[in-house]
């Protein structure tokens, strides 16, 4: 059996190229990023937003009927009188700081 | 009511399909070689302004009954705990426990 002749790389560059022109492929022979992958990779969105199933809440019926019906919503309306009488007893939520220094944090012992 | 972290998630899922081709568009400019640097530069910088949300490795898949973000089963959605309940109650068909 005759021993195999080293093939020189310009013929392995040119059957490269040609490979490249037959499959329709790009010819890269420096691999250099062309950005590529980010174009041909699928759209991972779609798939993504339908993950938790769909929930119909009371708010959310409300809204989609534009004010033509309504369902009184009794877990929030409680939840308001809750807050209401809270703050009657004074044990309301702090009023927001309108500057850096009134701020609860600027106080804090580190 | 979903709490707070699946809020969050749901949040960041829409963001991420709403900016997708977007971001894709100027992801290809910047990683692409045969573009002048400038150019990559500039695509680069524009990446930087898109929301924290807008990234897809910002989304997490939680628990879609309980919410709990560790231990969930990716084939059925479900954390370890929400996965037994289920399954003992039989409404994960073709799941049963194992017994020999």
């Amino acid at each position: 059996m005759a021993a195999l002749a080293p093939v020189p790389s310009s013929r392995l560059a040119a059957l490269t190229r040609l490979r490249c022109a037959v499959f329709q492929t790009s010819y890269n022979p420096t691999s250099a990023r062309t950005g590529a992958k980010y174009l041909r990779a699928r759209l991972r969105g779609p798939s993504m937003v339908e993950y938790y199933p769909k929930e119909l809440t009371v708010a959310k019926f409300n809204r989609l009927c534009l004010g033509q019906w309504k369902i009184v919503d009794t877990t929030e309306e409680t939840r308001l009188a809750d807050v209401e009488a809270k703050k009657k007893r004074g044990k309301g939520a702090p009023k927001k700081a309108k500057t850096k220094g009134d701020s609860r944090r600027s106080h804090r012992k580190r | 009511m979903p709490n707070a972290r699946v809020l969050r998630d749901i949040k960041a899922r829409n963001l991420v399909k709403a900016n997708e081709i977007t971001r894709r568009a100027y992801l290809y400019v910047a990683r692409n070689q045969s573009l002048p640097p400038q150019v990559r530069y500039q695509a680069q910088l524009q990446l930087n302004t898109f929301g924290k949300y807008t990234r897809p490795t910002t989304v997490k898949n939680r628990c879609t009954v309980s919410g709990r973000g560790r231990g969930i089963m990716s084939e059925f959605g479900l954390c370890r705990f929400q996965f037994r309940l289920k399954a003992l109650a039989g409404e994960i068909p073709g799941v049963q426990k194992a017994s020999w």
